[in-house]
């Protein structure tokens, strides 16, 4: 049997009937297509389709294999080719979804845990070190005291929103720690708005922000959060990003307070901040200690609620004046002078 | 010889491993699982630090998944991925003694 199988590599934007044949696969095995991945492994025994792996950036997703040809030498061969193949396009470190009864075959290809939604989802990555030596790094920052906060923002870009929320935070914390989101899928390029948090966020004196990771709001951790401008929320695992922070993150720099403006306009951000309540603070969800959440009402400009993205509406119709008023001054001069016209260019 | 980029080596088959290696500022990290730990993990190690210090490698990431390959397979795909690594070609046939 095993001289008879074929692996390669299809693009199933590209190949109908490749696609066609990984919808049926997908389907026997219970398992839905999903949008957006770039690439799949494929494993043919002759004409027949009998297994994928799908290869979406650095997320493994949608693997499947016919029932008779599991639990011998394909999958591990499945699983090798997805890696190499991810390496080609640049991608090391590689994460899974998976249901827990699957976990201990990825366990079996170099995957490790890295949290687990009960009964529903682990999320594991391909390195027993990653989350450990990231933790070990962010211990460098920590700082001792009874009430430890934290931010996490993309803020893209950064609003006077941003600037009273980590303000506020602040003066109820002995310490907080901002964290921008690393993804760089936003309008605003993460060197940009990591820039921006930089500038505006002077004269706060115990604060210290950090670089984003891909183990907070990141595609491996929380996907949908970057489909939301395409209005894709589908299944939302935003628990796993939250267990990840509660019992990986917040234990390393001692956080005890996780800080976050009210949500009223956008649906994926506002479910993010109730499932908060639910998995940061229930004291028997997560393996590290229980997190005070703490919803702070946005600030107003007019009467409305200061967003980013009203911003960035107001940026697209080039609407710069009233910009002027929700944004600070390196913001808007940032937007001025990179943001306009590259908006203007690509209009 | 310096790790440049990451590189990997070999398969999740039986009778092999796969190894990646990664730059990083720090020590030598190994991380090894195998499905013969408990009876050959040390000498897995000891084969793998060999390797390593006769490569001239002092700072990395090593991580291995042995699928019960041979003294002589772990050497080769070693050393394979080190060079990809530190982006050498030529071969140092010493290194697989």
């Amino acid at each position: 049997m095993a001289e008879d199988l074929e692996f390669y590599t299809v693009d199933p934007d590209d190949e109908d009937v490749e696609r066609r044949d990984i919808k049926k696969l997908l389907t026997e095995c219970g398992l839905l297509y999903e949008i957006g991945i770039e690439a799949f492994v494929v494993c043919r025994d002759g004409e027949k389709l009998v297994a994928c792996a799908g290869l979406q950036q650095n997320v493994i997703k949608d693997v499947a294999i016919l029932p008779d040809y599991r639990g011998g030498a394909l999958s591990l061969t499945l699983v090798s080719e997805v890696t190499y193949l991810a390496h080609s396009r640049g991608y090391s470190t590689l994460y899974v979804y998976t249901e827990p009864k699957n976990a201990e075959f990825f366990r079996g290809c170099g995957f490790y845990d890295l949290v687990e939604m009960p009964d529903t989802v682990v999320l594991m990555e391909n390195t027993p070190i990653g989350i450990k030596s990231y933790c070990k790094q962010l211990q460098k920052h920590r700082v001792e005291g009874a009430k430890i906060g934290c931010v996490v923002a993309n803020a893209n870009p950064f609003t006077y929103g941003h600037r009273y929320l980590i303000e506020q935070a602040a003066k109820e914390c002995d310490w907080l720690h901002l964290f921008m989101v690393k993804e760089d899928v936003s309008l605003f390029t993460y060197q940009d708005r990591y820039y921006l948090a930089e500038e505006n966020i002077q004269g706060i004196p115990n604060l210290t922000l950090h670089a984003g990771s891909q183990y907070m709001v990141s595609r491996a951790t929380f996907s949908c959060y970057f489909l939301k401008d395409q209005g894709i929320v589908g299944k939302c695992h935003t628990a796993v990003d939250l267990l990840m922070f509660r019992n990986h993150i917040a234990p390393a720099l001692g956080i005890t307070h996780r800080f976050v403006g009210t949500e009223p306009f956008c649906a994926t951000t506002n479910k993010y901040n109730n499932d908060m309540m639910v998995w940061l603070q229930d004291p028997v969800r997560g393996a590290g200690p229980a997190l005070d959440v703490v919803e702070i009402p946005r600030t107003e400009y007019g009467g409305t609620a200061i967003s980013a993205s009203e911003v960035r509406r107001h940026l697209r119709s080039g609407d710069l004046d009233r910009i002027r008023n929700l944004v600070p001054p390196a913001t808007y001069e940032l937007l001025k002078t990179k943001y306009v016209p590259l908006v203007q260019a690509g209009a | 010889m310096e790790l440049k980029q990451e590189a990997l080596a070999g398969t999740l088959e039986s009778s092999d491993l796969f190894i990646r290696v990664s730059p990083s500022e720090d020590p030598l990290e190994i991380a090894i699982e195998s499905e013969v730990i408990h009876q050959f993990g040390e000498q897995i190690r000891a084969t793998v630090e060999e390797v390593l210090a006769h490569l001239g490698v002092t700072r990395g990431v090593i991580v291995i998944q042995d699928k019960g390959a041979l003294d002589c397979t772990i050497r080769a795909r070693l050393q394979a991925a080190v060079m990809r690594a530190a982006g050498e070609t030529k071969m140092d046939w010493e290194a697989l003694k």
